[in-house]
């Protein structure tokens, strides 16, 4: 071996208790000094191994070797003494404790063995601070300070517990661009320190300017370790979403009519304060697929929660077929014959405990014809349902089987049997295939398609480009919550072209994103 | 995981709780013997184990022992209620505790009316039945709404709430009702007219009440798997983020799985009062509420399992009884029996690795098969 390894896990597979396969024999490799973006889509896989390189999560099988030492890490602490340190998304901090306090939280400096030494935890904060450069008030209360500084204190706490690993989860999904811009210079001069780092993430432009080399993850399986100076965002994407995929989806011409959904002007600020949705305004008509492109955390998930009420926008007007249905609840959205496939299948599309059928008739169990007076009429609900399993291809043992045991692909055909077959007039479909497997993937596209052409509006909101490109008859981008560019047709849309505006690099006009609201 | 595996699972484990309950029984037996030699300490423990298992059904001498047998039936009847109040509620997600105090007002106002409504025979005990159910549904609606309108904690609520009724009882009790003839605290003796019909004679206490559980079963079990109400709690208990998304309004079901919750302990209150008693004189809580959490969890929220669960938490009430009678073990053992199998089935990591093996090797075959199939 050439050069020194920081970390290497070889093979490692973990099944969870609940049978989902969330890593299949990864091989992943850290070289000592470096900056290693761990990068995937959701539920590729990356934080399930991240957790087993911590020792949160113990693998099925797979070995692991820390500064070329087999070791068996079977709780945090077994990492920390490794020298691991792992900083997580949502912060391990105690609110109403001092930054000191924090920072020396489980190995407090002792005055004659009993008395908390305040004075040398906090010479211990100041120390570690000056010393890595991380500015951090050690007498302010961890609730008073901003999320950024919060962060500097999680790597410091790293840093004083000896770790020469760090593994960052996501670390700017709740920073704003400044603080991104920090924590990057800090992070690069801890390399140079000789610290070596494993950063999270699927921003691409993130990913390009911090790190050496990466390693993709793709359906739990690693699809290879690229040198970053050698990639572009352009082939990082393909291998992520594996777009070397040719789906050659023949879909006829649109022909949109009437228009069925009108936004104008939503506004929305998360509990970071962070400004999410910016004035966005667009319509969408029947017969017609309205494609949403964009890096993830753009603004595209606050849409989607603020079409399907799960959060309050601060102002803007949602009209559906020309009527507000803003505030409205889930049913009565769905009573108008609105449809979601939700991005987040696991937790809003199933019941991963309850039978296929169970899943497929939650929206309709009111229907009358499954009722007979007060009790189900079986015999209707497992005609239609076993019609749905046949049409949707549901790949399962019986209609008793829990949803949960299926695979990711067939969970997902779960979900569009039941959106799509509920006569839908207006489909959300987020992210509608993401992480499945390609039959399931096509057959899915496939069928948006077939309902658009027969009269339904579809805004499809996906991070693959492929997926966009392919499907939607015009397309809007997003960026940093805004709408900045809209195109009528997608034919002849070039990749780089669009990935600079998803990047925030160009923005069209304001005049020609408008053309996105007709009446 | 296959349906049939996770079957499979579920059997082993409960059999496995049980011996092992059994087991560390077994030991405590052993060392509490007064006796003094190794040998008669083995016997005492076998006659010990032998009236806890074999004396509800068979008596020393041979012969079914239809006394015991009897009174373990009988005293299945209010725990397969609360059972079954607890099924539902936990089927929500909610975990609503009070069963305990709905049985406890059920009881009393079933009495009140048994003993004051001017009601000819037959309409007298249905009427006073439902309104000792009514009124603890009335109660439980109090944590039902504060927990779904205002998202307060239903276990707590609930929980204090039982404490509120027991001594509200007690006041009415010893202020309005009680029988001041009686040397003891308890009220006027109900109309005969009230008093459920007994299934058997010979004062057994094996009422009606038994056949109206049962009944009650199969009605709940319909409810919870044949009906869109039952079918929604269900959802909401499963995953309350999908029954959201999918149109299904949370907060009415989440009140009304705890408004029948409060119907079906008050009910099992009202059947035990007129089944068993002439008159009340509950001045604690009965304890049939924790034991229905108990039978609840037995059952895995399964109602149709309520009466198997309920006939095995009596069997063992009874079991131990004996045992306190024909040997020298206490009769807390019961206590001790009961934690160790509520402990065993409560802790979802028992046997863990047994379930992940099947896990890893069904997610194996499908990995396998899926490779074979492209």
């Amino acid at each position: 071996m050439s050069e020194q390894l920081a970390i290497e896990m070889i093979d490692v597979t973990k099944i969870y208790p609940n049978g989902v396969v969330a890593n299949r024999d990864v091989n992943f490799r850290v070289k000592k000094g470096e900056i290693h973006a761990l990068m995937g889509e959701n539920g590729a896989g990356k934080s399930t191994l991240m957790k087993i390189l911590f020792g949160m999560e113990k693998p099925t099988h797979g070995e692991i070797y820390v500064n070329g030492d087999l070791v068996d890490l079977s709780s945090p602490h077994d990492a920390i003494s490794k020298g691991v340190g792992m900083v997580h998304q949502h912060f391990m901090l105690v609110p109403s404790l001092t930054v000191a306090e924090n920072i020396v939280l489980g190995m407090v400096p002792r005055k004659k063995g009993v008395f908390i030494d305040f004075k040398e935890a906090i010479k211990i904060t100041q120390d570690y601070s000056r010393k890595y450069n991380l500015p951090v008030d050690p007498f302010a209360k961890v609730a008073d300070i901003p999320v950024g500084m919060k962060q500097k204190v999680e790597i410091l706490k790293a840093l004083v517990r000896g770790a020469e690993i760090l593994i960052l989860d996501e670390p700017t999904a709740v920073l704003t661009t400044q603080e991104t811009r920090e924590l990057f210079i800090e992070l690069k001069n801890l390399k140079e320190k000789g610290f070596t780092i494993i950063f999270i993430s699927h921003k691409l432009n993130e990913i390009m300017e911090i790190t050496d080399r990466m390693t993709i993850l793709k359906d739990g399986k690693s699809v290879g370790i690229y040198e970053t100076k050698d990639s572009t965002p352009e082939s990082i994407s393909r291998a992520m979403v594996g777009r070397d995929v040719v789906l050659g989806i023949e879909k006829e011409k649109s022909n949109p009519t009437d228009t069925i959904l009108k936004v104008r002007n939503l506004n929305y600020v998360n509990a970071w304060n962070k400004q999410m949705l910016k004035n966005v305004s667009f319509s969408l008509r029947k017969g017609e697929i309205l494609g949403v492109a964009g890096v993830e955390g753009n603004g595209q998930k606050e849409l989607v929660d603020a079409l399907f009420n799960f959060i309050e926008v601060d102002s803007g007007e949602i009209e559906f077929k020309g009527e507000s249905i803003l505030n409205l609840s889930q049913g009565q959205l769905r009573s108008r014959n609105i449809s979601l496939v939700p991005e987040d299948r696991m937790l809003f599309g199933i019941a991963a405990n309850a039978s296929v059928k169970e899943n497929i008739i939650s929206d309709r169990s009111h229907y009358p014809k499954y009722n007979k007076g007060p009790l189900f009429n079986m015999s209707e609900i497992n005609k239609d349902v076993n019609q749905l399993v046949d049409d949707f291809l549901i790949n399962c043992s019986s209609l008793e089987q829990n949803v949960g045991m299926l695979s990711g692909g067939n969970i997902q055909k779960v979900v569009v049997a039941r959106e799509f077959s509920s006569n839908p007039e207006l489909i959300i479909a987020d992210q509608p295939t993401r992480g499945i497997d390609v039959g399931a993937t096509e057959f899915i596209r496939s069928k948006l398609i077939e309902l658009s052409r027969s009269g339904a509006g579809v805004l499809l909101i996906s991070a693959d480009l492929n997926e966009v490109m392919e499907l939607s008859d015009s397309l809007i981008i997003m960026s940093g919550g805004e709408i900045v560019a809209y195109f009528e047709d997608t034919k002849g849309l070039e990749d780089d072209e669009m990935g600079r505006f998803m990047l925030g690099i160009d923005r069209q006009e304001d005049s020609k994103i408008q053309e996105v609201c007709y009446e | 995981m296959s349906k049939r595996n996770s079957l499979l699972f579920n059997v082993v484990r409960s059999l496995a709780a049980i011996a092992i309950a059994l087991i560390v029984a077994t030991f405590l037996v052993f060392f509490s013997s007064t006796s003094t030699g190794f040998l008669e300490k083995l016997a005492d423990t076998a006659e010990a184990l032998e009236a806890l298992l074999v004396r509800p059904f068979i008596k020393a001498n041979g012969t079914f022992n239809s006394k015991a047998f009897l009174d373990v039936l009988a005293s299945m009847i209010p725990i397969m209620f609360t059972g079954l109040a607890t099924t539902v509620m936990f089927s929500a997600n909610q975990f609503n505790l009070g069963s305990e105090g709905g049985i406890m007002l059920g009881a009393f106002i079933a009495a009140l009316s048994a003993i004051y409504l001017p009601l000819p025979t037959i309409i007298l005990p249905i009427v006073s039945i439902l309104l000792g159910s009514l009124a603890a549904m009335l109660v439980l609606l109090i944590p039902a709404t504060l927990k779904a309108k205002l998202n307060i904690s239903e276990m707590v609520n609930s929980l204090m709430l039982n404490y509120i009724i027991m001594y509200l009882i007690n006041f009415v009790l010893t202020s309005y009702v009680a029988d001041r003839s009686k040397g003891q605290l308890v009220t006027h003796q109900i109309q005969k007219h009230a008093a459920l019909p007994q299934l058997v004679g010979g004062g057994s206490k094996l009422s009606v009440g038994f056949i109206i559980g049962l009944i009650a079963v199969i009605l709940v079990t319909i409810f919870m798997y044949r009906t869109r109400w039952g079918y929604n709690i269900r959802m909401i208990g499963k995953n309350q983020e999908f029954a959201r998304y999918s149109g299904i309004n949370v907060a009415f079901y989440i009140i009304l799985a705890q408004a029948i919750g409060g119907i079906l302990a008050g009910m099992g209150g009202a059947v035990e009062m007129l089944g068993r008693y002439n008159a009340y004189d509950w001045k604690a809580l009965p304890g049939y509420g924790w034991t229905g959490i108990t039978v609840a969890i037995l059952a895995n929220n399964n109602p149709a399992f309520v009466p198997f669960a309920a006939f095995f938490m009596s069997f063992l009430g009874k079991g131990t009884e004996l045992m306190s009678t024909y040997s020298n073990v206490p009769n807390q053992l019961l206590n001790i029996i009961q934690a160790i199998i509520f402990l065993f089935f409560a802790a979802n990591n028992f046997l863990s690795r047994y379930r992940q093996r099947l896990v890893v090797k069904s997610a194996e075959e499908e990995m396998a098969s899926e490779l074979g199939g492209k």
